[in-house]
């Protein structure tokens, strides 16, 4: 296994009257290479989780494991891990502080210790990969970008590092429809060409169920569900008990198979499969 | 129906590096009285220049706008205006002001002078239609963003407005949230007649409509029911949005030979249409380009 937790249980401020179980008692595995995606309603725990990855929260009880280390063992390297785990925050664009696109994305490679043409390169393919002209972009100032172009440098920004796991989190909030579209599929792109793990935190069941290989469910603090996107929404009185809605194309399908359509199929996520199941249904009916 | 806001002509220009920018080029628009108004468009468009206009938070470069017949550029009429117009913004931790949630809607009206028994009343109301009323002693940071986005709300009903502008105010909220914040909206609209101007990025939260403008680069470029803007022939990728999954399902099973109607736009329109096979076609509806 690439990625563990073991009973992982985090609280915050303990001790205080304010103290908050975050996460209670979860166990997980990713593998390289899968793209997993995490869901649930804001407080259930997933940006908490997430942050558990690359050792920036510590638990409170349990493990979390990096190629079968526990990162919190004495003479672990988590500065090391950090650059291998890459976590990019919700509304990433606030942290972009460098006078120009190419001295941002150039932060982190330049810490460690790349300079030169080889830095350019990392920087030239970081913006290419998130769909950024260099030419175009690298002498601009990112506080003059849109507010999609600014989230794309920041990606950009970790990708320069060539971490092996990037964490995103709510990537595309706030973002208009283009913005999003885009944003995502070079995600998309990255984790096919690159090989890259991908952790999507989201409460976009569509998005997630698009994208995701393999979803992890939560809600207060706990993994509620765990599988393939087919496998999770079957379960849809438990995601909607716990506040999500399926994506609409499942709950159509869903819908119609409860209805007197039993032979179709509920386990397709995009508009042109389910497109297809449909007509072939319906049209010979 | 009756206008409440109307915009003339109305363009906008901001300085940014000492250069102007168009941000509204010859905007004209009729908002009718009790009207649920939707504003799409990418980013840059020009919708949250636009509401900004609706109560004389921005003045015309160009042109005029009247609020129930005030004009927005004479100051004397600011605050008749302001007080017609209520304005929600997407963070709903920068709206808040006070430390309990009553307090927090009763600010707007103390700053009005209104007195002491009217705004206990008003309070009251405000609250109930929000649903908030059980947590009027709890401190608005521990709401949850729903909540809080709904105290924001309650805080402009409190002025008896007769217009609600909505800028993207689902924006950062979760499902649940903005399910919250939805229906609130929907039922300020339907059983208060409060004429509302909802800004948003979701497109399927405006499917119930009265009316969808698109914006693109300062200008009104498409209007019409939401039947007709989603399932018409105007393609909105190339205004940076994009058709919501169902519509876009529906226009592929229509490529494929099922007669859907413009109406289905939802989960429940196709598999009632769907189960039910095909129903009459009606209300052929095309949107007006402008």
């Amino acid at each position: 296994m690439f990625l563990e937790t073991k009973n992982l249980t985090h609280i915050y401020m303990p001790g205080t009257p304010f103290q908050v179980k975050a996460l209670q008692n979860v166990t997980l595995s990713i593998k390289r290479g899968e793209f997993i995606g995490i869901i649930g309603e804001t407080g259930s725990g997933k940006s908490t989780l997430v942050q558990h990855f690359n050792g920036l929260l510590k638990p409170s009880a349990g493990r979390v494991l990096f190629e079968r280390q526990n990162i919190w063992q004495e003479g672990f390297n988590l500065q090391k891990l950090r650059s291998r785990v890459a976590l990019l925050f919700q509304f990433p664009e606030h942290q972009l502080f460098e006078e120009t696109v190419f001295k941002d994305v150039a932060f982190g490679p330049r810490n460690l210790g790349l300079s030169g043409a080889e830095l350019k390169k990392r920087v030239f393919h970081s913006l290419q990969t998130v769909g950024l002209d260099y030419e175009n972009y690298k002498e601009r100032s990112p506080l003059n970008l849109s507010g999609g172009e600014k989230r794309r440098v920041a990606l950009a920004g970790i990708l320069a590092m060539q971490p092996e796991v990037i964490i995103l989190d709510e990537p595309t909030a706030g973002m208009d429809p283009a913005g999003r579209r885009n944003l995502l599929a070079q995600i998309k792109k990255m984790h096919r060409d690159q090989k890259l793990t991908v952790i999507l935190v989201t409460h976009s069941m569509e998005d997630a169920s698009r994208l995701a290989e393999k979803l992890f469910v939560f809600a207060r603090g706990k993994k509620v569900l765990q599988g393939t996107p087919a496998e999770v929404f079957n379960s849809a009185a438990v995601v909607k008990e716990i506040g999500l809605d399926l994506p609409p194309l499942t709950e159509l399908l869903q819908k119609l198979k409860t209805g007197k359509h039993h032979h179709l199929r509920t386990d397709l996520f995009s508009i042109k499969d389910v497109g297809r199941e449909i007509l072939h249904h319906f049209k010979k009916d | 129906m009756e206008t409440i806001i109307e915009l003339k002509n109305v363009t906008f220009d901001y300085f940014s590096g000492g250069q102007p920018v168009r941000a509204l080029e010859n905007v004209s628009l009729a908002i009718g009285k009790g009207e649920y108004l939707a504003l799409i468009g990418a980013n840059g468009s020009g919708k949250s220049t636009l509401a900004r206009h609706l109560n004389a938070l921005l003045l015309p470069t160009a042109g005029e706008v009247r609020v129930d017949g005030f004009l927005t550029t004479q100051e004397e009429h600011t605050w008749e205006i302001r007080r017609r117009v209520g304005m929600v913004f997407q963070n709903p931790d920068n709206q808040i002001v006070a430390t309990t949630v009553e307090e927090d809607v009763a600010f707007g009206l103390e700053n009005l002078g209104v007195e002491t028994g009217q705004i206990i009343k008003r309070v009251k109301k405000a609250l109930a239609l929000v649903g908030l009323q059980s947590f009027r002693n709890h401190a608005p940071h521990l709401l949850s963003g729903g909540q809080k986005q709904r105290l924001a709300i309650a805080g402009v009903l409190a002025m008896l407005p007769r217009c609600l502008v909505l800028d993207e105010p689902t924006a950062m909220l979760d499902p649940r949230g903005s399910q919250e914040v939805l229906e609130t909206i929907r039922r300020m609209n339907r059983q208060e007649g409060i004429t509302v101007v909802h800004i948003t990025h979701y497109l399927d939260e405006i499917m119930e409509a009265d009316r969808i403008l698109v914006m693109h680069q300062g200008k009104i470029v498409l209007s019409g029911l939401p039947a007709a803007i989603f399932a018409g022939e105007t393609n909105l990728e190339q205004f940076g949005l994009e058709t919501p999954t169902i519509p876009k399902l529906a226009r592929l099973l229509r490529a494929g030979g099922l007669q859907i109607p413009a109406q289905v736009l939802s989960v429940e329109g196709l598999v009632n249409f769907l189960g039910e096979g095909p129903a009459p076609a009606k209300n052929e509806t095309r949107p007006q380009q402008t």
